[in-house]
């Protein structure tokens, strides 16, 4: 079951890209840096259009410290810089007219722990849109908000409790629905369910499926099989020891989920997915 | 009980009883509480202290002249007991203190806590801290000798008496303004990052950032914060009897000399008031009044806080 012999090997360098790809963003190359250390290295990747890419493997991968590339949040790290390259549409993220503000409103993100602001739940749907100047009809926006992200039935009477009254799936939603409200083109996940217990995690994998049709998602995952359940492309990261000692993330593979978990043509990942290592 | 199988690790003990008792955590405990008890008991008996003097007072003078007069003047002869000017002496002062410090020591705190980089911040803190060293006798000489002199050049329309409570004030804000902003920062800096980052996420900027999300998250403890500044500035002592003078007037106007409640107390305290006399009783009646005005305070701020803070966790 190893290797079979019709399925073409790709290496990091060349991603697999159907046709049918629309890419939001290109990735060119990339490594990530804190301070002198190399987080990540080299890492090529297309992210569809209104397409789930799942980035999976072990812990320090460096698959959290990529997704922050896409919003610019590792700006806010003391010394974090990348080199190479990555394209929105056809814009240079790391531009040097590029402002980081305006990349994080177009292109939202979920947390891995739910952290809604201490306010009311209506507020902090409101929130994204008071701050960027958003003057439109605020009860529709938030209703607008609230229901794409699957939570209206359950807030809809109490809108001005505290969001920290919520459950911890429905805090999730809360701040799903909140980066909804600032209008994304694309919303980041870093492992969005990790806190959340299955129920809650069904809850937020149904509701992914839902914005596919209008949102593209990223998401970073521990669970294989929400990779498996919930993406239509992956990509598996991994660490290598450099000669120093020093560990280094890096792409092994990217393709379509199902021939990552059906087919995947690197070892590494194989032995990851089917549970001998990682 | 059967015997073991296997001798016992060398050194385990045999019985899990206590092998010898632990005298060492019994003493800890005693120091412990004795010491929590010593500020308790501070307190207890700094009430009983004023309460005695106090209710002896009442009994020569009324309620209605304390409070229903405005001359001030217990040391003259004859003595008066109207206690306003000195109560609105006391709260005109401490309200330009806040209105100089809460701005100033919030935007300390916002800069240390979300702009300063940690070299910065490292620096900045203690030097900060510093200001709250300087002695309240310093703040005093310099309002008086440099801030009015300075104020009468620039803003001669304002008619500054060499002694008023305007340079008084500024100078005791200045003096909270590190409570206000060294506690506030710990209350900043305690808001998890996750909810900065949320902010932040959602394309808002540093300032918006600060002043929407992290600062009323913090609010609760920026409210001690300024509580404990009001009560400072409230009990300030040599900083208002030095700029602030000693004349009670009943008035509103910040330039005139006006004597504040804990400037009474100085004043008539370190004069020759002997035990038992009028003007000693008086000490007394207004330190009972100044820990009521305080405590009241405290307690209205603290239910302000319960209403509106917001709890993160």
């Amino acid at each position: 079951m190893t290797s079979q012999p019709n399925v073409t090997i790709r290496g990091p360098e060349v991603p697999n890209t159907p046709g049918s790809l629309d890419p939001v963003f290109t990735v060119e190359d990339l490594s990530v840096f804190y301070g002198d250390y190399e987080a990540v290295r080299n890492v090529d990747m297309l992210i569809g259009r209104r397409e789930i890419t799942a980035m999976i493997g072990p812990s320090g991968c460096g698959k959290s410290t990529v997704l922050r590339c896409f919003n610019r949040m590792n700006d806010l790290i003391p010394g974090a810089h990348i080199k190479g390259k990555i394209l929105y549409h056809d814009e240079n993220l790391y531009g040097d007219h590029v402002d980081p503000i305006e990349v994080r409103r177009r292109i939202g993100m979920v947390f891995q722990k739910p952290n809604p602001f201490p306010k009311a739940i209506y507020d902090n749907v409101a929130y994204g849109p008071r701050v960027n100047g958003i003057k439109r009809n605020m009860d529709d926006l938030v209703e607008e908000a609230l229901t794409k992200a699957a939570l209206w039935d359950e807030v809809k009477d109490k809108l001005k409790q505290n969001a920290l009254s919520l459950s911890g799936g429905q805090q999730q939603r809360l701040c799903i629905a909140r980066a909804i409200a600032v209008k994304p083109e694309v919303i980041l996940m870093d492992e969005p369910c990790s806190a959340l217990d299955p129920i809650a995690t069904t809850k937020i994998e149904d509701l992914m499926q839902e914005l596919r049709q209008e949102y593209t998602i990223l998401i970073v995952t521990h669970n294989m099989q929400q990779a498996a359940r919930v993406s239509d492309r992956t990509a598996f990261f991994t660490a290598d020891v450099d000669s120093a000692g020093v560990r280094h993330g890096r792409l092994v593979e990217f393709d379509q989920t199902t021939r990552i978990f059906t087919k995947p043509s690197d070892k590494r990942t194989e032995d990851y997915i089917t549970g001998r290592f990682g | 009980m059967s015997a073991p199988v296997r001798a016992a690790a060398p050194g385990s003990p045999k019985s899990l009883a206590r092998s010898r008792p632990r005298y060492g955590e019994q003493l800890i405990k005693a120091i412990l509480l004795i010491s929590a008890l010593v500020s308790i008991a501070t307190t207890v008996g700094i009430i009983v202290a004023l309460v005695e003097p106090t209710i002896e007072f009442f009994s020569e003078v009324s309620f209605g002249e304390f409070f229903g007069s405005t001359t001030w003047g217990p040391l003259f002869s004859p003595p008066a007991f109207g206690v306003w000017p000195i109560i609105v002496a006391t709260l005109e002062i401490t309200l330009i203190a806040i209105l100089v410090a809460v701005p100033l020591g919030l935007a300390a705190a916002i800069f240390l806590s979300e702009y300063a980089t940690p070299r910065v911040r490292k620096i900045f803190k203690p030097v900060l801290e510093v200001l709250a060293g300087v002695p309240t006798v310093v703040f005093g000489f310099f309002a008086l000798t440099f801030v009015t002199p300075v104020l009468k050049d620039w803003f001669p329309f304002l008619g500054l008496e060499a002694k008023n409570a305007l340079s008084a004030g500024l100078l005791v804000g200045v003096m909270i303004i590190p409570i206000v902003a060294s506690l506030s920062e710990d209350a900043m800096a305690a808001v998890p990052n996750g909810l900065r980052e949320g902010s932040y996420a959602l394309g808002a900027s540093k300032m918006l950032t600060s002043v929407r999300v992290v600062v009323p998250a913090a609010f609760s403890g920026i409210v001690a914060a300024v509580i404990l500044a009001i009560s400072r500035a409230a009990g300030e002592t040599m900083i208002v009897a030095i700029a602030g003078g000693f004349k009670s007037v009943f008035t509103l106007n910040p330039a005139d000399e006006m004597a504040t409640m804990a400037a009474f107390i100085a004043q008539a305290g370190s004069g020759d008031a002997s035990v038992g006399s009028i003007p000693y009783k008086t000490i007394f009646a207004v330190g009972s009044l100044l820990f009521i005005m305080t405590f009241f305070m405290n307690y209205v701020s603290a239910r302000l806080v319960q209403k509106y803070r917001e709890v993160y966790e």
